[in-house]
């Protein structure tokens, strides 16, 4: 017990110093930029595949549903297992990346722009659709005036989940600080990694104020456009490859796996599920009594303020980033997979537990303080019961998140059915790497379905944040 | 028993008091309903007892203790001794109403104590908790979910809680302010025979002076955060 602290400590302490010489400073700046680039070009054209998309639903055009039908179930395909599929196809480098970004973030703009649109005020709209104004005119005089604040909410957040996926999808190959990153883990080069780590922290920080920034001032999202079209110019997919991606598309059909990969395929979905299972449970357990010190109406402004700074940090590291680091530290396998989802997943709920407990009325609590109670019991009696509901409702959601999640750390060696993923698509098996894919997405798929039910049985829903 | 005199709140700079030159006493077993328009200082007043409001000016005495210079685990002390009752959303929903009624005795609990009872109340609290909600009429709630209540229930939940407390003086804000006149009637009348028959001042808000006048020994009116 006391050898295995010591030899964590002396793994953590191996990452120390980082490497902040100029020289390799200097060296990152294209891969930052390449991120960079990734990510806002994958939101350009999510954008403009995502709200048109929406316009159809919320306006109810012809074919609607099968627009819902199909992003939902593009939703479902996990991120990274998007890129594997587009490294495949694009090949290796940043117009893989954007490519899996787009699709994804496409899906996710249209599902949930189109769902803000139904919710808006009806009156305008109809007096719109009185004039005879066509679906263009109704989106660009009523839908999108009228939900402008939500959708600037969302869709700030949508590209700093961008800036986050952009890292992971370099990871696979995408190009960018992922790829960097995987590359200075593979070579022991710790130093290296922490110094990408802390690039990778100030990048989302850098996004979540670029957020607030535009919240404020929505002008400056069409900073985007620069950025987003120039990135898509550099990393154009060559001319020249395209009939090789068609054919290499072509090769993955029809999906095929052997009688002995399809008898381990539940010990796999077992595994990818523990990692799943496991991991929300280690965050909610790292999370709950932190959150009650990130409260600000339980504890000092100071403290509260300085508990969630760590949130922030646990919550800018990706899982697979925190898988990366974990493989070299405790060893392939379940565990690793487990663990990073774990720590992740403490950082998200930590900061979503203490906005709940700062969410419950005011005048239960202010009863309790008034019969002169002690801090702790007026937690026990007033903050938790009354902030149960969604504390519960954001694990389950964390939960369903995280088997989206279990599949991706398959990918660096934590087991699972991302694992056999990977390994396919390293071995060039295209038509075993599809079977798997099929096989993530339907488990994905039913995991959100089972959560949606249930969430709606406890009479809880909202969209994720 | 409770003693105010010369009281002055401001909140904030600039701004007109909350309350200028406040001076009332009430005894114990005394009922004193506190009337007057909305923004007249009244729940200020209240909250200026209990040390939930800091004073600017004058003195307040609670058994010939001084509030101003209390702090930390004597201003808790002191809170234990004066219940207060608001309107009727102070309730914790999702906790049963013997909790509730309980958390009246978090003041004088120990942390670990509070917490047991949560896990496992014992018969002498559960005994206790029935006391207190027959003394109000409504002994059949006691194992009730809080939010199965009616708001009178409600309020007649919130003085048993007060009555838990052991308090020399309850101080009710508005206590009626969201039932219909007649459910009013009556929880202003409980309040007043309880604090009677246990030699309890009270100090009560309303925004009905007929009630006040019937039911109360004295009533003190307030314009904008001066006594009329």
């Amino acid at each position: 017990m006391i050898d295995a602290f010591t030899n964590l400590l002396r793994l953590v302490g191996s990452f120390f110093p980082p490497d902040l010489s100029a020289a390799y400073l200097r060296a990152l700046l294209v891969p930052i930029a390449q991120t960079i680039g990734m990510a806002a070009a994958g939101m350009l054209i999510a954008f403009v595949l995502g709200v048109p998309l929406a316009v159809a639903i919320a306006t109810r055009a012809p074919g609607h549903r099968l627009i819902v039908a199909a992003l939902s179930a593009l939703r479902a395909i996990p991120d990274l297992t998007l890129a594997i599929l587009a490294v495949v196809v694009v090949g290796l480098g940043p117009a893989a990346g954007i490519v899996a970004l787009a699709l994804f973030y496409s899906a996710m703009v249209g599902r949930v722009y189109g769902d803000l649109f139904a919710a808006a005020d009806a009156a305008p709209l109809e007096a719109l659709r009185a004039t005879g104004a066509s679906r263009i005119a109704i989106a660009a005089y009523g839908l999108i005036p009228l939900t402008l604040p939500d959708l600037l909410t969302f869709g700030t957040y949508a590209f700093e989940c961008a800036m986050r996926a952009s890292i992971i999808v370099g990871a696979v190959g995408g190009g960018g600080i992922g790829t960097e990153l995987a590359g200075t883990l593979s070579t022991l080069d710790f130093h290296r990694a922490l110094t990408l780590v802390i690039v990778l922290v100030a990048l989302v920080a850098g996004v979540d104020a670029f957020g607030i920034l535009a919240r404020r001032n929505p002008r400056l999202v069409l900073l985007l456009l620069p950025v987003g079209l120039i990135s898509l110019w550099l990393y154009r997919p060559q001319i020249f490859a395209f009939a090789h991606a068609v054919h290499t598309f072509a090769t993955m059909f029809p999906p095929h796996l052997r009688a002995s990969q399809i008898a381990s395929l539940p010990l796999l979905i077992a595994q990818t599920l523990a990692i799943a299972v496991g991991g929300t449970l280690l965050g909610a357990l790292l999370a709950f009594p932190a959150s009650l010190v990130a409260a600000r109406r339980i504890v000092p402004f100071a403290v509260a303020v300085a508990v969630r700074r760590v949130f922030d940090v646990a919550r800018a590291i990706p899982e697979l980033v925190f898988g990366l680091i974990l493989i070299v530290t405790v060893g392939i396998g379940p565990l690793a997979g487990a663990l990073a989802l774990g720590l992740h997943s403490a950082g998200v709920l930590g900061k979503l537990y203490a906005e709940s407990l700062e969410n419950v009325p005011a005048a239960p609590i202010d009863a309790l303080a008034a019969t002169g109670a002690r801090r702790l019991p007026i937690v026990a009696f007033g903050f938790l019961p009354l902030a149960l509901g969604p504390l519960v409702v954001h694990t389950l959601f964390r939960l369903e998140w995280n088997v989206r999640a279990a599949t991706v750390v398959g990918l660096i060696g934590a087991g699972g059915i991302g694992q056999a993923l990977y390994q396919a698509q390293q071995l060039f098996f295209y038509q075993q790497m599809l079977a798997y894919v099929l096989v993530t997405w339907g488990l994905v798929a039913l995991s959100d379905w089972f959560g949606e039910r249930l969430r709606l049985r406890l009479g809880w829903n909202f969209v994720a944040a | 028993m409770i003693e105010i005199s010369g009281v002055r709140v401001v909140y904030g700079p600039g701004a007109p008091p909350a309350l200028d030159d406040v001076t009332l006493q009430i005894a114990a077993g005394e009922c004193v309903a506190l009337v007057g328009p909305s923004g007249s200082g009244k729940t200020t007043l209240l909250r200026s007892l209990n040390g939930t409001v800091a004073i600017a000016g004058g003195s307040i005495h609670v058994d010939n203790v001084e509030v101003a210079q209390l702090r930390g685990r004597a201003l808790r002390r002191l809170r234990t001794r004066l219940a207060m009752i608001a309107q009727q959303h102070d309730l914790v929903d999702r906790l049963t109403v013997v909790q509730n009624v309980m958390a009246g005795a978090l003041g004088r609990w120990s942390t670990p104590h509070a917490l047991r009872f949560l896990i496992a109340p014992t018969a002498a609290e559960l005994a206790e908790a029935r006391a207190a909600l027959t003394a109000v009429g409504i002994p059949e709630k006691l194992r009730s979910r809080t939010n199965e209540l009616s708001g009178g229930q409600r309020q007649r939940v919130a003085i048993a809680r007060a009555l838990v407390q052991h308090p020399t003086a309850i101080l009710a804000d508005e206590p009626i302010a969201s039932l219909d006149p007649e459910l009013g009637e009556q929880i202003v009348r409980l309040l007043c025979d309880l604090a009677r028959e246990r030699n309890l001042a009270l100090l009560c808000s309303l925004h009905q002076v007929e009630f006040a006048r019937r039911y109360f020994d004295r009533v003190v009116a307030l314009v904008g955060g001066r006594v009329a």
